[in-house]
């Protein structure tokens, strides 16, 4: 739930990065922070394997600056997207304001995006949470990929994105839809956040 | 030293609980890693990472004792060289909270631990019991937000 500080006008919000593993929810999170000014990020966490893989989880905090008067932080994280850390990732979903779900749009990937959208689903539910009402953007990266590996983005619209969410097409290792996805979660997020009944935690 | 809280009533018990426990660092947050009140941290940034760590033990650790058939551990503390780290998880009215503390040679586990009980009875007195959920955003945040990224971005 998003943290809305009335004395100081601040606002704290947190976002998941979501998805099978390998399918660039850390690529996602370096490349973001590799553009982003010192004075406007903290150290980005990784809780990796020594092969690199996400054990617990990425975490970069960002400051967006000023919006609506209010100075706004988005924490971002990543879940370890691997089957058999699904604990861990329930942990991680815990207070989400916001999800990313980042899919692998290699053929050969689909059924564990499928698998992995379903899980997300399941722990969503499981934390009491309707996921209608929790953000959600999709982005299909390693678009870069050659034609004939990949599904296209209406293929994978198709095929995962049911319910007409945001959806971008990405090459998060070149930053290509890094920046757009970013961009439209923030927006579901603080949509919410001008909305009646909010969901934030006023003090 | 600093100390900021997000929610004002947890500023009282916080500042006293530093100064008894001759802590360092302090960070009040929620179980999801949200921040409530710190005392010691300069960069809003580096604080909002020792809150993430802090609640992803907290959770971790909790998560192992479900499986071992234990109740969640109340505390956790690990020593190092130079500084102590302390976490601990209390209940409020205003729903489960982490404390996570900070200290170095000048105090002790021991007294960390004393003081803290004091804070979590305080941090339980002093907590709202309701909330109130309304719209915090003007309708037309976009045009702020999209400047914001574009500078974050410098695109």
């Amino acid at each position: 739930m998003s943290l809305v500080n009335f004395t100081t006008r601040e606002i704290t919000c947190k976002i998941v990065y979501y998805g099978p593993g390998r399918s660039g929810k850390t690529t996602n999170l370096q490349h973001v922070y590799s553009r982003v000014p010192a004075d406007r990020k903290g150290l980005m966490v990784s809780l990796a394997t020594q092969t690199d893989r996400t054990l617990f989880f990425d975490f970069l905090p960002l400051d967006l600056g000023t919006i609506s008067g209010f100075t706004t932080k988005f924490q971002l994280y990543t879940v370890p997207g691997q089957v058999y850390y699904n604990a861990t990732r329930k942990l991680v979903l815990q207070g989400a304001d916001g999800v990313v779900f980042v899919a692998d749009s290699q053929l050969r990937q689909l059924d564990e995006n499928l698998a992995s959208l379903q899980n997300l689903h399941a722990n969503i539910l499981d934390s009491g949470v309707d996921i209608r009402t929790l953000p959600l953007v999709l982005q299909f990266n390693k678009q870069d990929l050659p034609r004939e590996l990949i599904l296209t983005p209406e293929e994978l619209d198709e095929a995962l994105n049911f319910r007409g969410l945001p959806a971008f097409p990405a090459d998060a290792l070149h930053g290509v839809g890094v920046f757009e996805t970013l961009k439209a979660i923030a927006a579901e997020v603080l949509r919410k956040l001008s909305a009646a009944d909010s969901g934030a935690h006023r003090v | 030293m600093t100390t900021s809280v997000v929610e004002p009533w947890a500023e009282r018990p916080l500042v006293k609980y530093v100064e008894q426990a001759g802590a360092r660092l302090v960070v009040v947050m929620t179980p999801a890693g949200q921040v409530l009140a710190q005392h010691g941290f300069t960069r809003a940034v580096d604080l909002m990472a020792a809150a993430a760590l802090g609640a992803a033990i907290m959770a971790s650790s909790g998560a192992l004792a479900q499986q071992i058939g234990e109740r969640p551990f109340g505390s956790l503390f690990h020593a190092g060289m130079r500084h102590g780290i302390h976490l601990a998880a209390c209940s409020t009215p205003r729903g489960p909270l982490i404390v996570l503390t900070v200290f170095g040679k000048e105090t002790s586990i021991g007294l960390v631990e004393l003081f803290f009980e004091e804070f979590a009875a305080a941090l339980q007195q002093a907590a709202p019991v309701t909330t109130v959920r309304e719209p915090v955003l003007a309708g037309d945040f976009e045009a702020d937000l999209n400047r914001s990224l574009t500078s974050l971005f410098r695109r």
